[in-house]
């Protein structure tokens, strides 16, 4: 592709959005290009917008703020510069670093000679008469991921978020590259534990997309399985996170034990509790189809009554009513993905557009509130098609010829490829370079990476002593985010 | 000198984890595993812990942060190693910003991640355990005053 003048690049990608788009990845290489990824919600297309520049590139924020992070975060690992952007810190990099190393610029897999003061990058304040400024974290009360937040608050009201993420930062990316095919998945599965089988399930349509490799029907249909497997674990533990913020024991304790009854099934069926390896290019593990029915049956034995609990309990539906409310406008200048988007009125799931879904009905679970509430109720509606989908899928699993030719992997694979899929997140994409049989390039833009500033936006206005409630209804990952 | 213990306090610190060393844990706390009929818990503050349980490779950034949790643990205390990337052979030690785990950790509970049964059953051993506590730092952290 032609490279536009950097001018043309601003406008086309500000048409692409206007066009009803939505951005995939934006995706640096060292050899000073920048490749925007848009996908076609209508019709699954996927197009692409390419610049080269000579270290420096006209920023997208200006035009489009759901790129503040992705250019930053290309200036921290590359070294190239995103001209007129306007909060240019740090993002992914730290005081440790020494000045030079921008570890993508030049596949760096080792550490360089770390400077000797403390991580903290400058944060965003507040300034003003009777403000207050709360830090929380990296290391939290709770067992959860390492995260620091930065609070302006205004007596108990939040003025302003400020994320300090990529405390876990531990350079998944440039592990990546120069690794022979063979040996990508295992880290893969591993780049998040929530959201892994649509992390594995990239890497696997990448490969079979540049090796032309067609997929028997069969295959479909375990892969499906897998993923609305995930999704269902990942909604349970999210629908037991939220009452727990709010001291909800009997729900938190009773969605716990469905999630424990679920992977119990999960280990059985598919040999892992986390689906941790379970798909790969040209396989998806086998499960035993009527193990399927038990599991679901089971669960919908407990399901149907917890439902019935926490949707009849006011005080429970009250609270979460109108708390971290995030406006469709919002939601879809930031460029917000999965749950916390359909919450918010926008009727986006890309499993409409995956050719794995094809076949299959789906409809996008939409609320209009925008507040916990809606992402509450959301879960438990998608929870619940997951369900039917795994039957549905499961009934064509039997039905399907047990044609699954082994395939070997190509050694001399060469391609560049751009997967995605609906993890229970969102839209989690991979942008994938492979050469000559190893990667050249591996870019991961998770599912919640638009969500981190989105949750800033819907926390602003609210209690401080309300963002536990509201974070958990996000349930955002730090480690696919972090990398 | 062998003892026995009544209860252990533990706090716990992601260090780069993946999120399942994680999830994992937190289902010792539902009723399936209840692991504080055991007089197990986990606790919210490093002041109130007799033991560190630690997960992921010990990223750059988080290596400090965890070096002061450490050090805010009264003695004598015990070290934990939960999962492949804290016991240093896990899948991302060779990334640039890891530090290759912890070292010298009195107790590794292996697997990717490890399973809450096997959790459960590795904590335990520490309520009747013949070693001591010690003081160990975790590795790729410095003293600070």
């Amino acid at each position: 592709m032609r490279s536009p003048h950097p001018e043309q690049w601003r406008q086309r990608n500000q048409q692409k959005k206007a066009a009803g788009r939505r951005l995939l990845t934006l995706t640096a290489s060292n050899r000073h290009t920048l490749t925007a990824h848009w996908l076609d919600p209508q019709d699954g297309s996927v197009h692409a917008e390419s610049l080269s520049h000579a270290g420096t590139f006209p920023s997208l924020t200006p035009v489009l703020p759901e790129v503040a992070w992705d250019e930053r975060e290309i200036h921290d690992l590359f070294g190239d510069v995103p001209e007129d952007h306007p909060d240019l810190r740090p993002l992914v990099r730290t005081p440790r670093w020494p000045q030079a190393f921008h570890p993508l610029a030049r596949s760096q897999t080792s550490p360089p000679n770390w400077h000797d003061v403390e991580p903290d990058n400058p944060a965003k304040l507040v300034a003003g008469e009777g403000i207050t400024v709360m830090k929380v974290g990296p290391t939290h009360a709770g067992v959860i991921e390492s995260g620091h937040f930065v609070f302006s608050l205004i007596g108990e009201n939040v003025l302003h978020l400020d994320l300090h993420l990529f405390q876990n930062h531990r350079g998944i990316e440039a592990l990546l590259e120069q690794r022979p095919v063979a040996a990508v998945a295992p880290l893969v599965t591993r780049i998040c534990a929530a959201d892994t089988v649509s992390h594995q399930t990239n890497w696997a349509l990448a490969i079979e997309a540049m090796a032309g490799y067609q997929s028997a029907e069969e295959l479909r249909w375990r892969r499906v399985i897998l993923l609305e497997a995930e999704r269902v674990l990942s909604h349970l533990n999210d629908l037991a996170q939220i009452p727990a913020g709010v001291g909800f024991q009997v729900a938190q304790q009773r969605a716990l034990a469905m999630k424990e009854t679920w992977q119990r099934g999960l280990k059985a069926l598919f040999g892992h509790r986390l689906l941790f390896d379970t798909v790969g290019p040209g396989w998806a593990q086998k499960p035993s189809i009527d193990g399927i029915f038990i599991l679901i049956d089971n669960l919908r034995q407990a399901f149907k009554p917890w439902r019935a609990l926490v949707q009849s309990h006011h005080g429970f539906m009250d609270r979460m009513h109108a708390v971290g409310v995030v406006r469709q406008a919002s939601a879809e200048r930031l460029g917000a993905e999965g749950v916390a988007a359909r919450a918010a009125g926008t009727s986006f799931d890309a499993r409409t557009t995956m050719p794995l879904y094809q076949g299959l009905s789906i409809v996008p679970v939409v609320q209009r509130g925008g507040d916990v509430q809606a992402r509450f109720l959301v879960r438990l509606d998608e929870l619940e098609a997951s369900l039917r989908i795994i039957e549905e899928s499961a009934t064509r699993l039997r039905r399907s010829p047990t044609a699954d030719p082994p395939w070997v992997l190509p050694h001399d694979l060469t391609g560049h490829v751009v997967t995605y899929t609906e993890s229970p997140h969102g839209l989690n994409v991979h942008d994938v370079e492979i050469q000559a049989g190893r990667t050249a390039r591996y870019h991961v833009r998770p599912a919640t990476y638009r969500n981190w500033p989105l949750l800033a936006h819907a926390v602003a206005g609210n209690a401080v002593a309300d963002f536990p409630l509201i974070n958990k209804s996000f349930e955002l990952c730090y480690s696919c985010t972090d990398r | 000198m062998s003892h026995t213990r009544k209860s252990l306090q533990i706090r716990h610190v992601d260090a780069g984890s993946c999120n399942g060393c994680e999830q994992e844990l937190t289902a010792l706390t539902s009723r399936a595993y209840d692991l504080q009929r055991y007089g197990l818990d986990l606790v919210a503050s490093p002041r109130h812990a007799d033991a560190l349980l630690v997960t992921g490779p010990v990223t750059d950034t988080m290596a400090a942060a965890l070096s002061k949790v450490w050090d805010a643990v009264p003695n004598p205390k015990i070290l934990i190693a939960l999962g492949d990337c804290a016991r240093g052979c896990g899948v991302f030690q060779a990334a640039y910003a890891s530090h290759g785990g912890v070292k010298g950790a009195q107790l590794q509970i292996p697997g990717c991640p490890p399973e809450p049964g096997p959790i459960l059953a590795a904590l335990k051993t520490l309520l009747t355990s013949e070693a001591s506590p010690r003081a160990i730092r975790p590795r790729g952290t410095t003293t600070r005053a």
